[in-house]
This record gives C-alpha cells, structure tokens and sequence, in this order.
C-alpha cells in the first residue's frame, strides 16, 4: 500500500537525520530530525511477486527536502517521476508535471506522510506496533499492523539502517513482497537547480 | 323562552363530544407535521417517478451527518467511536457508522469475480482497442512505488483489471480512511474531522423523533466543544426540529399576544370582568379547527398552526360586534343584542367561510389545511357566540364608559368634515394613482424556500460538510427507464457521456449511473471474445519473467467468469453506493436513477436527457416553483368566483347596486393593499395572494356593518374598531414570523385589513342618513 510506503520512506527521513547517539531510541532519533536540509540518493526497488522466481528490478533516484517534499524518480527499466508535497502528489507527464486527483489511492497519505517528514512520526505509531533491535551501526525496525483492517492488507514492514537507512521491505498479506534499498543516500545543504526547478512548478 | 335553555344545553353538549373527539385525536400527542412535501400539489400520478422521489428523498429525511473536528487524528477516531457506541444505545437510530469496516474477503471475492462486468468503459475500450497499450500500463503499474492498494495478489490477477476497476470506482468526495481504526477523515482548517453517519428507525411516524436527535447532538456537541473539538452536523431532521419548535413558539406568542390584546381590549371597554368570557367562542372555535383539521387530513403542519394562530383574531369579532351594541342598546339585554345582531352577523360568518372555503379549492394541500381549520373554527366561535354567550351573560349589566363612543363620534364627524372639503371621487381617484403606482413596482416571487425559515446556522453547518467531504447532492435527478438491463445500461451511458462534458466544464461536481458500475450483458461479451486475441501482446509481461502458462491460465480463468447483472453487482461491497439507483423491475420494463452532485446551474439541465429515449429530468423544485405561477392564476379565478358569490349572497338584503357597493370596498382595500406592497419593496409572494383572497372576505364584514349601522354610524364604527384591532394585532403579529412565506401573509392580511376598515364607511353613504351618534 502505497500511502504506507511514503509514511515509511517519511520515517526514513527522520531516521537519517539522527546521527547515531549511544542512547538509540524513536524519540531522540525523531527530534534530531532537523538537522540536513536535503537527502539524496539512488534507490533500487525489488518487487517479489509470489508466483515469479526472480524479482521485478527497478532503479532510480530521490530527492527528500526539508519545507519542499519528496522527488521520486525511477529511470530503469521504464521512467516515471513523482513528486509529492504539501498540494498533493503530481506525475510527470508530456506537459510537465500533472497533479494526480485527491481521491485517487494513491494520492491519498501524501499530506500525512510530509507531516511525519517534518517529525511527527505519532501517525506512523498509531497505525504499527513500533519494535527497534540492534545497534546504532546496525539496527532493525519491525513495523506490525495494529488494527485489523491493516492486518488484511499488510504482513509487517522492516526498516533497517546504520546511520541513514538502507533498507525497507514491505510484506503484503497476500504473498507479494517490495524491497527498497536505499545504498547510497547522502545529507546536503542545498537543492540544485534541476532539483529546485522539479519543486517549483 | 325554550330556545333560550335548550340551546346553551344543546351546545354545550356539542361542546363535550368536540373534546371528547380532540382527547382521542391527541390520544399520541398532537399529530403534528413538518414534512413540508405534505404542503406542495401533489407529484404526478406516476407511481415509478413517486418511487424514485422517494429513494432519493429517504436519505434527506433520516440521515444524520456529523463531524468530529480535534487537532489530532487519534482524538478525532476515538471521539468518533464513542460517540458511534453511545448513540447506538439510544434507540434513536436503526445504524450508526463510525469506522469503515472494509469487508476485505467480500471485495477480493468481488472483484476476482467481476473482473470483466466492472472493468469501466475507458479500460474496456483501450483492452479491445488498443491490447498493446494496456499491457504496456500494466508494465508500468508492476514497477510503479505509488500505484495504489493492491486487494489482489499479482498472480491473481496478472493483467491489473482489479486495480483498474478499484481506481475507477473510486468513492467520489474528500474523504480518507483512516487505516488504523476505519474511520473516515478529512483534514481542514487545521482540524482533523472524523465522519459519523447515522440512520433513523424506519419506523418514523414518530413526532419527538427530530427532537430526540437535535437532543442527542446538543449533548454531543457541548461534550466535544468542552473536550476542545467542533462539532458539525447537517440532517433533515435538524431541520424539522428546528421548524417544529420555531412553529411552537410563534404560535405560543401570536396566539398569545393576540390573546392578551383581546382581553385587555375585553376589559377596557366594557369594564366588566365577566365579558371575558367573550374568550370562549375563540377558544372554541381553535379547538374545533384543529378538531377538523386532524379528522380530514389525519395531522396539522405547523404552518397550519402558525397562521391559524390567526384566527383568534378572526374568531373575536362575533362576540365583539355583539358586546358593542352596549353603547346603542340601552338597557343591554343579552339575548335582545343577539336579536338585534344576528342578521348581521350570520352574513358575515356566510362570508368569511365563502372567503375561507375559496382557499380550499386551490390546488395547495396547505391552503386546504389552513381554510378547513379556519372554516370550521369561525363556525364554532359562532355558534359558540349564538349559543352559549347570551346564557353567560344573561345578568350581566353591561354599561360601557362613554370615552370610546365619544372618541368613535369624533373620528366620524372629522371624516365628514373631510369629506365636505374633499369630496369622494378625488379621494378615490388619488387613492388609485397610489394602487397603479404601487402595483406597477410590486415584486412577485415564488419559490419554496420561502415557506421555511431556515436557521442559519443549520444552514451554514450543512455547507461546511458538503465542502469537507465534497458531497453536495442535489434535489435533481434522472429518471431512466427501459425494456431490460441491457438497454437501461445503454441509456445510462449516454447519459454519462453528456454529464461527462458538464464536469469537465466544472459545471457539475460528479454523479453516479448504474452504468458506471457495470458493462451491459452485451458488452461484457464482446469483452471475453477480445481476449482471444490478447496473447499477441503478451511481450512485455513475458520479458518481464512471467511464464506464459500463468498467463494463459489467467485467460481461461477470465473466459469462465459469469456474465453479472445489475442486481448481482450490487450485492457486493462494491456496489454500495449504487445500489438506491435500481428501481428493479416495473410494468414490464426497468429503471434506475443517476444522481448529481455539486450542481452549479440547474438551467441546462433540462436539455440533457433531450433526444435520450426514456431519461427523464425529475426537479421537483422546479416544478413546484413552476406550478406557483400557475397557482396565483388560480387565486385570481378563485378571488373573482368568491367575489361573484358574496355579490349574490348580498343582493338579498342590500339589493345587486348596494352587494356590488359593499364588495367593490375590500377588493380595493386588496389593491391598495398590494400597491402598498409595492412601494415599500416588499415582494408578493403565492401566501400573500392567498391572503388577500381573505381580506375580501373579512373586509366585506366591516362594509357590511358599517352599511347596517344598526345604533348608528359612531356605533358601528366603534364595533368596527373593536373587530379590526384584535384582527389586525393576530394578523400583524404573523408579519413578525421568520417563515418568509407566513410573514408576507400576515403582512398582506393586515395591511388589507387596515384599508377595509378605513373604506368601510363608504359602504353606507346615501343608503341611510348617518345618524351621528347614540339614540
């Protein structure tokens, strides 16, 4: 579910964002939040669809930035831009970028997801049980469903990282399976001009 | 004298079965009715079109919605929850909903099934037209991060059709569900808002019903205004309750005020404490309107109510013309005053009822209502007066001080003095430029709003849900009938195609249609045999690493799939909100309804369903505010058929030149009336022409006593004068009522009065030499 992924990848930010402090625990990682106006990176998205023996491979680029929203940008095998901030979610299509209907599913979580993007990750709890292991160089974050509406539709969501995160995979109910895998992101000051001209319109 | 023990004894006992039959009436309460579809001309006699105003007005009469506003999500869901199980235990309502709580099963079963039936128009034309591209979308949604909630596994359905139906059948409107607790959400003006929909027993005859949900929301509200919330909340019922207690209270202070004017007027007169028992015939005859009303009509509406609050007024003036023969009459004898009134008043009563029953005949059940309630109270008042008054005061020494008398001769001899200075035709003349004048700027408007008032704040909340959630339904709908569901399916879609044009143009806000729900029988087949030829483009999914033995079970599976019908996609979860829209199977045929939402402007409307076999444009507003304009036509014919009647009923004693005289007076008090209207820039609305129809009516009593002068002219003016304050003060205080509709009547009423009064004395002028004072 689409509207979850952005919550999680929302999460990641405030999770990126805290750099690595002995005492490791969601409120201290939250309210470090503030800190890099910009993260960056490529991501490579697996999907396992149950009945296939490989999965589906994609690739591309995101852009997260503070007060201006979240570029997702898969260039391989097909390309499809996305942006999504304070107005909604938007395509890039032949004209530039199209705002997608408000009521469309998918469209749906954007304004809760930037919410959490600006550190109220209290909408992300209310929905999962919360479980953090491991260390601050190496740690797992096991999200379960907490209502049984959600339970019909997701499995669990794991998000793992060192000091930014690496990783997320979303279990479905149903037997499909996502894994995002975020190797590279970096923190930055500032947008460049593509980057801001891609917010801007 | 026999009579004079045998009626009182007669009547009273009339009297006692009268309250006997109003204790059985009210045995549940007072049968009251706000329904203000109760009050318009009937619909056509078309039972399918009667069966579908009602589906579409069922939700307007028993739904309840209600937002939940907090700062925070969780406050919002669980303030919703509460409130969901409390008013579950009330009793009030058959449901109450709070939370979606998504049958998950049900919808994959349903849309596994219906993979073919639902799959909307767009998709069905790119799968049969265009397969290459539709295999291409379904590439990309497979790698697409944001592509939507997937019910359906992808090896359940490896060509996305589930998907494409989900988005198509999207639920219209601004409203989110809440993933952890099912509630729906909206976010606005910085508050999370969380939906409450409740639905009231079916069983609804119920009159304390409005009331018991206005109760239940007040609490509600001032619960979540002291936990730092707001509460919204919109319902017909709202509306009724609010109408309901507004109606109580002007009754309670018309009639009151009305009531106190009379008794005062009672007292100051005649200065006798036992003349109060003139209250009687007023008592009276409200009792028997209301007695009336509820055996031929089964209910009286508040308007009713509220303008026979009225005849208080109306219900006074026997009694009073009777009393003010003191001043002549000297010694006052209870029955020899009733001798000497009698004719007088008896051809009164005779028109006030032809003015009342007029309105019986027009085509408005609320004109009906209110002139059987009328008719009937006036002819108990009066025999209440004729009956029981002279027992009561057959000791009563009446000796009424001079002032008023004095007061009365001196206003008459200052219109003589006038009149020697000005004579009548200038007066007349001057008087009808002021009537072209006005009437030349007199304003007419009809329009069913008029007939509520409604709150402003009920309003006001109404519109903010409607644009939190984005659903504005709208009273207009289309009616669609055909020969069976395929066909029906066809029409609908044509339909469609033109509401289409209209949203795009922002013209209107969306709609629903059966077809949007589900592809014709015939269509659904041409869909199965397209996938024939759908292995050709099967390329992409192969690169992609799909076996094609998956695809091709998929196929076989698609090929298996049952042909659906209107009823079975309704069944599902799916079709939910679909589902008032089938009307099912009637005269050998079938309907089905489309709904509008956020209509903008209703005046293109019409030309929609034109060149569309069997969709029909049912706006019953409109054609309720359409038949308006024909009813004033009717009140016109209705107005002169009265006139012609009460010109024959008083060619009797006055002879045809003396009748025509006497009702020429009222018809332009009415004209003067109206023209006064007109210059104060007040509108005439359909009540306010009823209205005049009774100023003939009431007016031509003044005429008529004034042209008798039994006692002498400052006599029956006095009498007159009497008459006309407690008439005008009932009358004058409807003028004060917030329902427009009542208001404009009042108005209209007393202004007509106020001229029938000042004309009356023109009745008698060279019909008896004016006697100027007491013998």
């Amino acid at each position: 579910m689409n509207g979850l992924l952005l919550r999680v990848v929302g999460l990641l930010a405030t999770l990126c964002l805290s750099s690595g402090t002995w005492a490791f625990d969601l409120d201290q990682l939250s309210a470090r939040l503030a800190t890099p106006e910009v993260v960056r990176g490529p991501f490579i998205q697996e999907k396992h669809l149950r009945a296939l023996p490989q999965p589906l491979v994609s690739q591309g680029r995101f852009v997260l930035a503070k007060g201006h929203g979240l570029l997702w940008l898969l260039h391989s095998p097909i390309r499809q831009d996305y942006r999504i901030d304070d107005n909604g979610m938007a395509q890039r299509g032949a004209q530039g970028w199209q705002r997608l209907p408000q009521q469309s599913a998918a469209a749906r979580q954007n304004r809760l997801f930037l919410a959490v993007l600006q550190g109220d990750s209290s909408g992300l709890q209310h929905d999962f049980e919360l479980a953090l292991s491991g260390t601050e160089d190496d740690w797992q974050l096991r999200l379960t469903p907490r209502s049984a509406l959600l339970k019909q539709i997701f499995e669990r969501i794991e998000i793992g990282g060192d000091a930014l995160v690496r990783r997320i995979e979303l279990r479905e109910t149903q037997g499909d399976r996502t894994v995002l895998r975020l190797p590279d992101s970096q923190p930055g000051t500032d947008l460049n001009d593509a980057e801001r001209a891609d917010f801007a319109d | 004298m026999p009579t004079e023990r045998l009626l009182p004894r007669l009547f009273l006992f009339g009297l006692l079965a009268l309250l006997a039959l109003a204790a059985w009436q009210w045995r549940h309460g007072l049968p009251l009715s706000t329904d203000l579809m109760e009050l318009v001309p009937g619909a056509p006699r078309d039972a399918l079109q009667q069966q579908a105003e009602q589906r579409m007005q069922e939700p307007l009469n028993r739904e309840l919605l209600v937002l939940l506003g907090y700062p925070q999500r969780e406050q919002a869901t669980e303030a919703a929850q509460q409130l969901e199980r409390r008013w579950q235990g009330s009793g009030a309502f058959e449901s109450v909903q709070g939370s979606l709580q998504a049958d998950l099963p049900a919808l994959r079963r349903q849309l596994l099934d219906g993979r073919l039936a639902l799959l909307g128009e767009d998709d069905r034309r790119q799968l049969i037209e265009q397969p290459q591209a539709f295999i291409q979308q379904r590439v990309q949604s497979l790698f697409d991060t944001f592509a939507g909630s997937r019910l359906l596994a992808s090896d359940e359905d490896w060509f996305g059709l589930a998907e494409r139906i989900q988005n198509h059948l999207q639920p219209q409107g601004a409203l989110q569900v809440d993933l952890a607790s099912g509630a729906l959400l909206v976010e606005a003006e910085g508050l999370q808002w969380a939906l409450v929909r409740a639905r009231t027993r079916a069983d609804a005859f119920d009159l304390d019903l409005p009331l018991q949900v206005e109760a239940l929301v007040d609490a509600a509200r001032r619960e979540t205004e002291a936990n730092g919330g707001r509460l919204l909340a919109a319902s017909g019922l709202l509306h009724a309750a609010a109408s309901q207690r507004q109606a109580t209270r002007e009754m309670s202070w018309i009639g009151g005020g009305a009531g106190l004017g009379a008794v005062l007027l009672l007292l100051l007169a005649f200065r006798r404490a036992r003349v109060l028992l003139a209250i009687l015939p007023v008592l009276g005859g409200l009792l028997g309107g209301a007695v009336a009303c509820v055996a031929l009509f089964g209910q009286i509406h508040v308007i009713t109510l509220v303008l026979g609050g009225s005849l208080i007024g109306v219900a006074i003036d026997p009694p009073l013309h009777y009393l003010s023969k003191s001043w002549a009459l000297r010694p006052w004898s209870a029955w020899g005053a009733l001798r000497a009134t009698l004719p007088g008043l008896a051809l009164s009563l005779a028109t006030n009822l032809i003015g009342y029953l007029a309105l019986a005949f027009a085509p408005f059940p609320a004109l009906k209502q209110i002139a059987v309630f009328s008719a009937a109270g006036l002819l108990t008042a009066f025999l209440c007066t004729l009956c029981l008054l002279p027992a009561l005061f057959s000791r009563l020494d009446l000796r009424p001080g001079p002032a008023p008398l004095a007061l009365a001769e001196r206003a008459w001899n200052l219109r003589q003095r006038l009149l020697r200075r000005v004579p009548s035709t200038v007066l007349l003349a001057l008087l009808l430029a002021f009537c072209v004048g006005g009437l030349w700027r007199l304003n007419l408007t009809h329009d069913l709003r008029q007939w509520v008032a409604t709150s402003p704040q009920l309003l006001d909340e109404a519109n903010t849900i409607a644009r939190l959630t984005g659903q504005r339904p709208t009273s207009q709908f289309f009616l669609v009938r055909a020969a069976d569901q395929q066909q029906l399916l066809e029409r609908q879609a044509r339909l469609s195609q033109r509401l289409d044009t209209l949203v795009a143009d922002g013209q209107l806000g969306g709609y629903l249609a059966l077809s949007q729900l589900v592809a014709p029988a015939a269509q659904q087949e041409r869909l199965r045999q397209a996938l024939d030829g759908q292995p050709g483009y099967w390329q992409p999914l192969l690169d992609l690493g799909v076996p094609r033995e998956a695809l091709e079970r998929e196929l076989e599976t698609l090929r298996k799939l049952p042909v659906l019908d209107i009823p079975a996609a309704l069944a599902g979860p799916l079709g939910e909100a679909w589902r008032p829209l089938w009307l099912g199977e009637s005269d050998g045929g079938v309907a089905g309804l489309v709904s509008l939402q956020g209509l903008h402007d209703t005046n293109g409307l019409n030309a929609l369903s034109e060149g569309l076999d069997g969709v029909r444009l049912v706006d019953r507003l409109g054609q309720l505010n359409r038949s308006f304009t024909a009813a004033q036509w009717t009140a016109s014919e209705l107005k002169l058929l009265s006139c012609a009647l009460i010109v024959a009923l008083l060619s009797v004693p006055f002879g045809l030149r003396g009748a025509v005289r006497v009702v020429t007076l009222p018809l332009l008090s009415a004209a003067t009336a109206l023209a006064t209207l007109g210059w104060v820039g007040q509108p005439l609305t359909l009540f306010g022409l009823f209205g005049l129809l009774l100023v003939t009516a009431i007016g031509v009593d003044y005429a008529i006593l004034m042209r008798e002068r039994v006692g002498g002219a400052a006599v029956s003016l006095l009498g007159n004068a009497l008459a006309a304050f407690t008439t005008w003060l009932s009358f004058g205080l409807l003028a004060l009522s917030s329902t427009p509709a009542v208001s404009n009547f009042g108005l209209a009423v007393s202004l007509g009065l106020v001229f029938s009064f000042l004309l009356a004395p023109w009745a008698g002028a060279g019909h008896r030499r004016a006697t100027g004072g007491a013998q």
